[in-house]
């Protein structure tokens, strides 16, 4: 790619010319450089190649938060779509939505979380709604729900998170958890 | 394309006829903008935290069972305070006690030997692919998730969970 200094300067079939080619310059010294690309157009292909790997036409399902540390899994599947309860070591939010506080439901003596039982039957509801004209709906309903919760957060608060949401028909229960699968690949090797 | 090849001589040969140049320029910048906007592209929709999932079903939720279930076993995994219990239909009842615990009072697990095991059973019914995980309250998802990851691992890929107890 060249780099020419501005101004006025015969065209590229004139520049050999003694003639026409040396009126131009006025003696002095030629600014105009070649600038190398090549190495710069490489870096940008690796670079494209690079983030073509890593692209994921899924996009983010799950959103990372700060008071929610996911464990590792080595054998995990591919997160789908579907709604997501996120519990921390204080709430349970579902699909950003605030449901229920953790204390709360530690001291609850009903097993079912009311506020995420209606929440996941309001998405049930809109799940049946899109799907309203389709006559395997039934069929293809699956009851997928992800559960995205913190490291530390106790058996007794997702066993009724699970009873709760099979109670509104999400009876799938995916846990989310980050992705080692090519740590271990690496490991292998 | 600038700086690329060795030019091509302008003339050549005994005959002295010269021949029209063969150097050409090829303009790069359509290129390098294209690669620019793809690059862009794809720094705004890249997802740099791999996240996966682990499917289970709830006790009891699961569909009816497959014919070919019914050649296959039962076998639960109770994950509890003191350590680890594997039970299966056939006879099997292995007790892996845990290996400690940690500093913030949460026992550890032996994972390695419940994999172990694991694998023992597979290999002794190579048709199982079901598995129970029973655990106690005060279990943490970590150590369910770490139970849950194994039992896939091993090959028994539809894992229920249930309350112990």
């Amino acid at each position: 790619m060249p780099i020419v200094m501005p101004g006025r300067r015969p065209a590229k079939r004139f520049q050999d010319s003694k003639v026409i080619g040396g009126k131009m310059q006025h003696g002095r010294k030629s600014v105009n450089a070649e600038l190398n690309v090549v190495p710069m157009v490489d870096m940008m292909t690796m670079l494209v190649i690079f983030l073509l790997m890593q692209f994921s036409a899924t996009g983010e399902i799950l959103y990372m938060q700060k008071d929610i540390k996911l464990p590792d899994a080595q054998h995990g599947q591919t997160i789908e779509s579907a709604p997501v309860v996120a519990i921390s070591a204080s709430q349970i939010v579902v699909s950003g939505v605030k449901v229920a506080e953790v204390a709360d439901v530690e001291k609850g003596e009903d097993f079912a979380i009311p506020g995420l039982e209606e929440r996941l039957r309001d998405e049930k509801k809109r799940w049946d709604f899109i799907h309203q004209n389709d006559p395997d709906r039934e069929k293809n309903w699956k009851g997928d729900v992800n559960i995205q919760a913190d490291q530390k957060v106790p058996f007794r608060i997702l066993k009724r998170v699970m009873y709760t949401a099979g109670q509104a028909g999400y009876f799938n229960v995916n846990f989310a958890t980050l992705d080692q699968s090519n740590v271990a690949v690496a490991k292998a090797d | 394309m600038a700086g690329g090849g060795a030019p091509v001589p302008e003339s050549g040969g005994r005959g002295g006829k010269k021949k029209r140049p063969l150097d050409a320029v090829i303009n790069v910048v359509p290129a390098i903008d294209l690669l620019a906007c793809t690059i862009s592209f794809l720094l705004f929709t890249a997802v740099w935290t791999q996240i996966s999932r682990l499917q289970v079903q709830t006790g009891g939720a699961g569909g009816p069972p497959a014919a070919e279930e019914k050649r296959q076993i039962q076998v639960t995994v109770t994950l509890g305070e003191r350590g680890m219990m594997l039970t299966t239909s056939a006879g099997i009842a292995v007790e892996i006690p845990a290996l400690g615990k940690s500093p913030d009072g949460q026992p550890v697990q032996d994972l390695k030997t419940l994999l172990q095991k694991l694998k023992q059973v597979k290999n002794e019914y190579p048709d199982q692919s079901s598995l129970t995980v029973a655990a106690e309250d005060g279990i943490l998802y970590l150590d369910l998730v770490r139970v849950i990851d194994a039992a896939v691992g091993v090959g028994l890929p539809s894992v229920s969970v249930t309350a112990a107890g």
